[in-house]
């Protein structure tokens, strides 16, 4: 009697909390679709007037020879007139300043090339040597395989003036979702991160941000210090410190303006990746800054945010325990029903998902076909648990002191296998 | 050609939203005080002489003995839940009945409970208010439209009875309501679809209004994120009505099986009942409670289906045209086909009757020439219809609000508490209106007090009658028992070996508490 008491009191509170957390992440998660006009508060607004600020973008490259060339004159199609270019070269690595040495010799006037001479070598590292250097008012971070849009600066230049902003965070979207399970979860993993949930952290006043297509104005960036160069996620944290200290962030995405990427090329560089995020969260929740935010609704959203791939992880292995418990344990039939309840949240997470690849398909002209939406659903679970066990990994690594940047091999489609190292693949700091 | 332009959907999905008007500030709200003044009229109407009419049927009994079961911790049913329908309706009657219970002390408490309904109905006009100034911006039509739904004789006669259909109602309302928000917010839309979820747990027959409700969800919508509105709909209208099978399989009692009742079994049941032929045929079940529809007020119902069909073309009107219309083709189809079916057509025919005749007064009204000749054929039209139908309906409602058909049944329950003194082990057989009076007056729930059909059909129940009809000390031979004694010959035998203690009233209506002679062996 007693034991089935309190097996009845476990279930209904376990079964409420993980109603909750699920059902809150998802409704963040649908932030964007929420009303009209938060949808359409979601996309750049076009230019009404010409563009008056001066940008410095910087491209940290490493081993990057083979596509540098041609994100920097991506770069410098762009229709913006008032910029520069620093590419961040490392001391070691002379295959790829030859190439920005080309660059900078091509556009004397725009492109210039930035020496990193640091011994241990990594991008907050590397951003930082850049920083002293920069001229303009803006300073933009693009990563060496960007594909970047023509009208991104106009659109930028013209979001911080209207909004007065501080921060301008554009879109970063991955596309290549036909390349495997779990590059269709983890395309759409960013799809309701820039589309939605980021504008959400935006408007809450609490927002860590992306490692690319961020543009920072040059004056708050030095205030605040430049970037953490110890930090695994320096973007995160470089986000947490400037929400902390009152600064304004937009979020603007637009599907024809965002930065393409490509999703890590196996499931070990995946899960390296996402072992490397969720440190870099633990670190910069330990590190504590958010702890400057003034009011305690934001300090909540703060410490919820930096926690959230832990709490995922525990909920996606309680839900199911609940639910044992309930069917074996000969509880009352309205406890055995609660403990259903995470359940709904969690189903309605896979409709909301299925609408979204929908979205994502028309967005981009992509064609989504039946057999991708049943990958989708099907894959659910066991993404979970990559999840689940780079979280846990994450851990691990925490507790053994292992801080170090592991190295993530990235292979694009139209890149050659081999070794980019820090700095190179994609890392944008999401979700 | 421009209007055209602007209200391509196509364009619009390019635009920007429109500014949307928020709800009005408190003060000095005109619809406040229409709606006040509409809802005294219709809770006058509805509530005096509640009691009293019309007669009370034994599903009101049945509903409300399962709302006192799951208050006094029963479970869904004083019996064995078996599915009949889905709990939905009695689960919200049981958090409501302290209403009834200010009012009534003693009495024929199943009819007195009709009190309960008063709130559901005011809510029901209100909720219609708000609707149709949605769809068509007009005060006049929302209040047509409650007026026509809460003041037809049809309408006062079945939706102050404790019938399941009037809960399911009011969810379907909430869920058109939620839909047609102008702030077209996701969370509206994912409550339409718990609400919808809900009224189809009240009434299963509510499903049928589905297809109605989906397309109003999909039109009121905004085209930047209406696949998400939709898909949160859709999901939450699942989400939500799985848990009804889900209750099921969790008690084994998803699939018929021995010794058992079953989900599927009650569906089984709901499907094979014997059909009560077509309406189309006279002398059926169907016909005649077609025809008996039609005895309380024909207007309703033959405008209504009149109305529907043109108000498929009124592009925010179509949603709930849609839901109406299959609600009425599905009773057309020969099947069975209950008496209080109507109920949840009722605020669809409302609907399109007040929106045909917004359409047509706007149609009169329109262009700027012969101003007064326009504004003369639209008063002539409104006393033409006021004059045709308002006699009809003062003198319909009038009985409502003066006739006591159930001064019997009141009689027999005042002398029941005065002169039965139940011991635990006396069984009284009654039917399902006078249950909660034998409860009350000290029977023992279930099987003290037992509903007459469960003597024969309930194993349970023939388990404590060791005696057959020879353990039953009372029966009150009410009509409803009377009908249906062909197929209950234990309550028949209790019936020939008994004795009239007292009798009210005289002829078929006639009700008499017996008792069973050589009932002593219990």
């Amino acid at each position: 009697m007693l034991i089935e008491l309190a097996l009845s009191i476990f279930i209904v509170l376990t079964g409420l909390f993980l109603t909750a957390i699920a059902g809150g992440t998802l409704w963040w998660q649908l932030h964007a679709w929420r009303t009209p006009e938060i949808h359409a508060a979601t996309e750049f607004r076009p230019p009404e007037s010409d563009s008056q600020l001066s940008f410095s973008l910087l491209i940290p490259a490493r081993h990057e020879q083979a596509v540098l060339a041609a994100t920097v004159k991506s770069v410098l199609a762009s229709e913006h007139n008032n910029f520069e270019v620093l590419i961040i070269v490392g001391h070691d690595d002379p295959d790829t300043a030859d190439v920005a040495r080309l660059m900078e010799a091509q556009y004397p006037d725009i492109v210039r090339v930035v020496v990193d001479t640091h011994e241990v070598k990594n991008k907050p590292k590397a951003l930082n040597s850049a920083l002293p250097q920069c001229r303009g008012e803006i300073i933009g971070i693009f990563d060496a395989e960007d594909q970047v849009h023509p009208e991104l600066l106009d659109h930028v230049d013209h979001a911080l003036r209207e909004s007065d902003a501080d921060v301008v965070q554009g879109g970063v979207q991955l596309i290549n979702f036909h390349s495997s399970w779990y590059a269709l979860r983890n395309c759409l993993e960013y799809f309701f991160w820039f589309h939605s949930r980021l504008h959400l952290h935006a408007a809450r006043g609490f927002i860590p941000l992306g490692g690319n297509t961020v543009f920072v104005r040059a004056s708050t960036l030095r205030e605040s210090g430049g970037w953490d160069s110890e930090c695994l996620t320096e973007d995160c944290d470089l986000g947490v410190r400037l929400s902390s200290r009152g600064a304004k962030v937009v979020v603007a995405y637009d599907a024809d303006l965002v930065t393409r990427e490509e999703t890590p090329d196996s499931i070990k560089a995946l899960i390296k990746q996402r072992t490397r995020w969720n440190q870099g969260f633990l670190q910069v929740y330990r590190k504590a800054e958010w702890r400057e935010i003034p009011d305690l609704r934001r300090r909540l959203l703060a410490r919820w945010t930096l926690v959230t791939p832990f709490a995922q992880a525990f909920t996606g292995l309680v839900i199911p325990i609940g639910i044992l418990a309930a069917l074996i344990g000969h509880v009352p039939i309205a406890i055995a029903l609660i403990s259903f309840l995470p359940i709904l949240p969690t189903l309605g997470t896979f409709a909301f998902e299925a609408v979204a690849l929908h979205e994502f398909g028309r967005l981009y002209k992509l064609r989504v076909r039946m057999l991708d939406y049943v990958k989708l659903i099907v894959g659910g679970p066991f993404y979970q648990v990559l999840l689940a066990a780079a979280a846990l990994r994450a851990v691990w690594r925490d507790r053994r002191g292992e801080h170090g940047w592991e190295l993530t091999q990235h292979v694009g489609a139209h890149l050659d296998a081999e070794d980019h190292g820090v700095g190179g693949g994609p890392v944008p700091e999401a979700v | 050609m421009a209007l055209a332009i602007a209200n391509d959907p196509e364009l619009h999905e390019v635009q920007q939203p429109a500014e949307i008007p928020r709800r009005a500030r408190l003060r000095l709200n005109p619809d406040r005080t229409i709606l006040a003044a509409l809802l005294a009229v219709v809770l006058l109407v509805q509530g005096w002489n509640i009691a009293d009419y019309p007669t009370v049927s034994d599903d009101e009994g049945t509903y409300l003995a399962q709302a006192w079961a799951i208050q006094h911790g029963h479970g869904l049913a004083p019996y064995t839940y078996w599915y009949d329908h889905p709990p939905g309706g009695w689960i919200l009657l049981a958090a409501f009945t302290w209403i009834p219970a200010l009012f009534t002390h003693g009495q024929l408490i199943a009819a007195y409970a009709r009190i309960v309904m008063l709130p559901f109905t005011a809510a029901d006009v209100a909720l219609l208010y708000v609707l149709v100034k949605r769809l068509s911006g007009s005060r006049w039509t929302a209040v047509a439209t409650g007026a026509v739904f809460a003041l037809s004789p049809l309408s006062v006669t079945l939706q102050r009875e404790v019938f399941l259909d009037n809960l399911s109602v009011f969810w379907i309302l909430v869920a058109f309501v939620l839909a047609s928000s102008p702030r077209q917010h996701l969370w509206m839309h994912i409550s339409a679809g718990a609400a919808a979820a809900v009224a189809v747990l009240s009434k299963e027959t509510m499903l049928i209004a589905m297809p109605g409700l989906i397309v109003a969800v999909w039109q009121y919508a905004h085209p930047r994120t209406r696949k998400f509105t939709l898909a949160g709909f859709l999901t939450a209208l699942c989400l939500v009505g799985v848990f009804y099978p889900l209750y099921a399989v969790l008690k084994g009692e998803l699939l018929p099986g021995p010794g058992h009742v079953s989900l599927l079994g009650g569906i089984e049941f709901q499907m094979d009942r014997p059909g009560s032929g077509s309406v189309f045929s006279p002398g059926t079940g169907s016909w005649s409670t077609l025809h008996d529809w039609l005895y309380y007020d024909p207007v309703i119902v033959v405008a209504g289906v009149v109305a529907l069909v043109p108000m498929l073309f009124v592009s925010k009107y179509r949603g709930p045209a849609i839901s109406g219309l299959t609600l009425v083709l599905m009773a057309l189809r020969p099947g069975y086909l209950p008496a209080m079916y109507i109920i949840q057509i009722l605020p669809f025919f409302a609907l399109a009757i007040a929106g045909l005749g917004h359409q047509i007064v706007r149609l009169l009204l329109k262009g700027e020439r012969i101003k007064w000749v326009r504004r003369g054929a639209v008063a002539a039209l409104v006393g033409l219809v006021l004059s045709v139908v308002g006699p009809r309906w003062v003198a319909g409602d009038a009985t409502a609000l003066t006739s006591d058909p159930n001064l019997t049944y009141t009689q027999a329950a005042d002398w029941m508490r005065a002169n039965l003194h139940p011991t635990k082990s006396t069984k009284i057989v009654v039917d399902d209106a006078l249950w909660l009076n034998a409860v009350q007056d000290g029977f023992q729930p279930g099987y003290g007090a037992i509903w007459f059909y469960k003597v024969d059909l309930d194993p349970a129940v023939e388990a404590v009658l060791p005696h057959g009809w020879r353990s039953i000390q009372y029966v009150v031979s009410t009509p409803t028992i009377r009908n249906d004694l062909s197929s209950l010959p234990t309550v028949n035998a209790a019936l020939q070996h008994s004795k009239v203690l007292a009798s009210f009233g005289s002829g078929a209506g006639v009700i008499q508490v017996r008792q069973v002679l050589d009932g002593g062996s219990s």
